[in-house]
């Protein structure tokens, strides 16, 4: 096959000079080539349908539970029939929705519903971590954007934004849309009335952000492959919790050690700022360290992660 | 004023970069303005270090790198430079179209430019009819072209080629020594490297020689053949009868000066014309059945320069 003949009117270019939308464009086109890349997974999209499932839940929860309080009278209600036929008690169901499940629209329906969702936040990007950025640095593929107008710094906010955008459609919105549900099927009082729960879920789902994100681009530029990122993630997520359990439920010595456990401080920084009164958290049997405590954790792994992400990314240089 | 020259595409001042205790490239100072330029040397000479200067990938420990008077670190520096890396590691699951278009968009172009550019690129380099197949099934060749294709985007003034012909077939070579010839017609620099100056000079006659962190010569290769002529260099021999080597090479017309240690089994020869005393020396190796057990150039710059031009990769 010949290649055609340069010539110079081909392209149509425009000139050099002309400007362009500057590197914060790339910031998106990084964010964007990420999610497509993550995309292209199945288990990406089982993942994903397993957190939808859960949205479900808690939406038509809601909606059971205010449509038994306030459109159901009767004290037995019959469905199905044949086979199917059950009756219910709808007062059984009300209880049980609010005070088990506490799907009222209260903090702690979205502090359940963001530490849920998470969670499997939490494991798509244990699997996540390499496509998105742990190949870049184990392929050498870091030449192909750093050449690009843009620099380090927007190559990591690049990834960073597609991290965010993962965690954020899996919790913060999500979230949002059950507290707009929520108004919508009970009084459009709700909406001033727990307005400051939107500013936990919108707090919340920022600590989210910014910590998962953090955390994943220092294990990821770190570790690169998948086995040892997931292995990594399940040692700061899973085994801490196993650990600070065991160090404060069966040796009793003090809350404080549950710090350890990062998923467990940002659930105590999402109370915090749902306003959840520290006393009754739950569950009772379990003492937890004070709230600033466990954002002062947060904040100094941030800083950590960050002081990490600028050494490394001067390290690049040489590294590549 | 109208005599002032134009801002050089590419300027390197005095440019050395380290890593950590390892010097990478050592008070380097060139100046591209047009046309193509070769740049030979061998493995750990220093090019990928001062092509990823020039494109703005390191930053240089001392010195500086400018992109026509830009910092070659600012990306506006970047925006006027197209990079074509050695190694292809890409999505290997992605289109090659796909890839050439998130490159576009990373250049900071919205959607239908970048769209436009992509198929514009793609036509450009052949890749048009075959770019919606994935970048793991691409052959060696075809890999070379979509890195062409994402360097061309932007209509980079500058367009920094790192081994741009490796693994690819005669005819594929052919189609790309032409479009690098019709790039350069078109007034774009082009800086490229490569292991052999043989295959640089079917491109070029400018190539630039680099040796240990040094541009040892920059010129045509009849410039650089000629100052090497003028060049005198020292040679050190080692051989088990130094005293007769000696008495043999005083008589030739190349040779300067022998520097003899009694008692030693060195000699070290200053020669006026290095190219033809090698190859003088090479036949009386033969001829006299010299008993020589090293022979080692003292000047590594010259040493490697001499080594292109005698068709070697740096090393005589």
């Amino acid at each position: 096959m010949s290649l055609p003949p340069a010539t110079p009117q081909l392209l149509h270019y425009r000139a050099l000079t002309s400007p362009r939308l500057g590197p914060w464009q790339g910031v998106k086109a990084i964010a964007r080539s990420s999610l497509l890349l993550l995309s292209r997974r199945k288990l990406f999209w089982v993942l994903y349908a397993f957190s939808i499932l859960i949205f479900l839940f808690y939406f038509f929860g809601q909606y059971l539970m205010v449509f038994l309080e306030n459109r159901v009278s009767e004290a037995m209600v019959r469905t199905g029939g044949g086979l199917f036929n059950r009756t219910i008690r709808p007062e059984f169901v009300t209880k049980l929705l609010r005070d088990a499940m506490h799907m009222d629209g209260s903090a702690d329906t979205f502090g359940d519903f963001m530490w849920t969702e998470g969670y499997i936040a939490m494991v798509i990007l244990a699997f996540a971590g390499s496509i998105i950025i742990g190949n870049d640095f184990q392929h050498n593929s870091l030449p192909f954007y750093l050449s690009k107008p843009i620099s380090r710094r927007h190559y990591l906010f690049g990834k960073a934004l597609a991290v965010a955008v993962v965690v954020n459609f899996m919790t913060t919105i999500p979230a949002i849309s059950l507290f707009v549900e929520y108004g919508f099927i009970d009084t459009w009082d709700y909406y001033i009335d727990s307005f400051r729960l939107l500013l936990g879920i919108l707090a919340y789902g920022a600590a989210l952000t910014v910590t998962l994100s953090l955390l994943l681009l220092v294990t990821a530029t770190w570790l690169r492959r998948t086995v040892p990122l997931v292995m990594v993630w399940t040692a700061v997520f899973i085994l801490s919790r196993t650990v600070h359990r065991w160090l404060v439920d069966q040796l009793m010595l003090s809350p404080r050690w549950r710090l350890v456990d990062i998923w467990n401080n940002m659930y105590l920084f999402g109370q915090w700022c749902f306003g959840t009164d520290h006393d009754l958290l739950r569950p009772r049997s379990q003492p937890q360290p004070a709230y600033w405590e466990a954002t002062v954790v947060m904040v100094a792994v941030c800083v950590f992660c960050v002081l990490y992400l600028r050494r490394r990314v001067r390290a690049v240089e040489v590294v590549s | 004023m109208g005599d002032q020259q134009p801002t050089p595409v590419l300027l390197f001042e005095q440019v050395s970069k380290w890593y950590g205790p390892v010097i990478g490239l050592n008070q380097v100072t060139l100046e591209l303005r047009g046309g193509i330029t070769g740049l030979v040397g061998a493995n750990g000479a220093g090019k990928s270090t001062l092509l990823r200067l020039a494109t703005g990938q390191l930053k240089p420990s001392l010195g500086r790198v400018t992109v026509r008077g830009v910092d070659a670190w600012d990306w506006r520096a970047k925006a006027l430079v197209g990079y074509c890396p050695d190694n292809d590691a890409f999505y290997e699951d992605m289109p090659g179209r796909e890839f050439v278009r998130a490159m576009a968009r990373l250049c900071g172009f919205e959607r239908a430019e970048a769209n436009r550019r992509t198929e514009a690129v793609l036509e450009r380099t052949g890749m048009a009819d075959r770019a919606d197949r994935k970048l793991g099934g691409y052959s060696k060749g075809m890999r070379q072209r979509i890195k062409l294709a994402q360097a061309l985007l932007n209509d980079p003034g500058l367009l920094v080629l790192d081994e741009p012909l490796s693994g690819i077939d005669p005819i594929g070579r052919q189609e790309m020594l032409e479009l690098f010839r019709g790039l350069a017609a078109e007034g774009k620099c082009l800086l490229v490297s490569s292991h052999e100056l043989e295959e640089l000079e079917k491109l070029t006659d400018h190539v630039a020689i680099l040796t240990r962190g040094r541009i040892a010569a920059v010129g045509t290769v009849t410039q650089i053949r000629d100052m090497l002529d003028d060049q005198p260099l020292s040679v050190r021999i080692d051989a088990a009868d130094p005293r007769r080597i000696a008495a043999i090479l005083v008589s030739r017309p190349e040779v300067v000066g022998v520097d003899l240690a009694a008692g030693s089994s060195t000699l070290v020869v200053r020669a006026a014309n290095p190219r033809r005393f090698f190859e003088d020396f090479g036949r009386l190796v033969v001829t006299e059945v010299l008993d020589v057990t090293r022979l080692e150039p003292l000047d590594e710059s010259a040493h490697a320069v001499l080594g292109y031009l005698l068709g070697g990769s740096g090393k005589t």
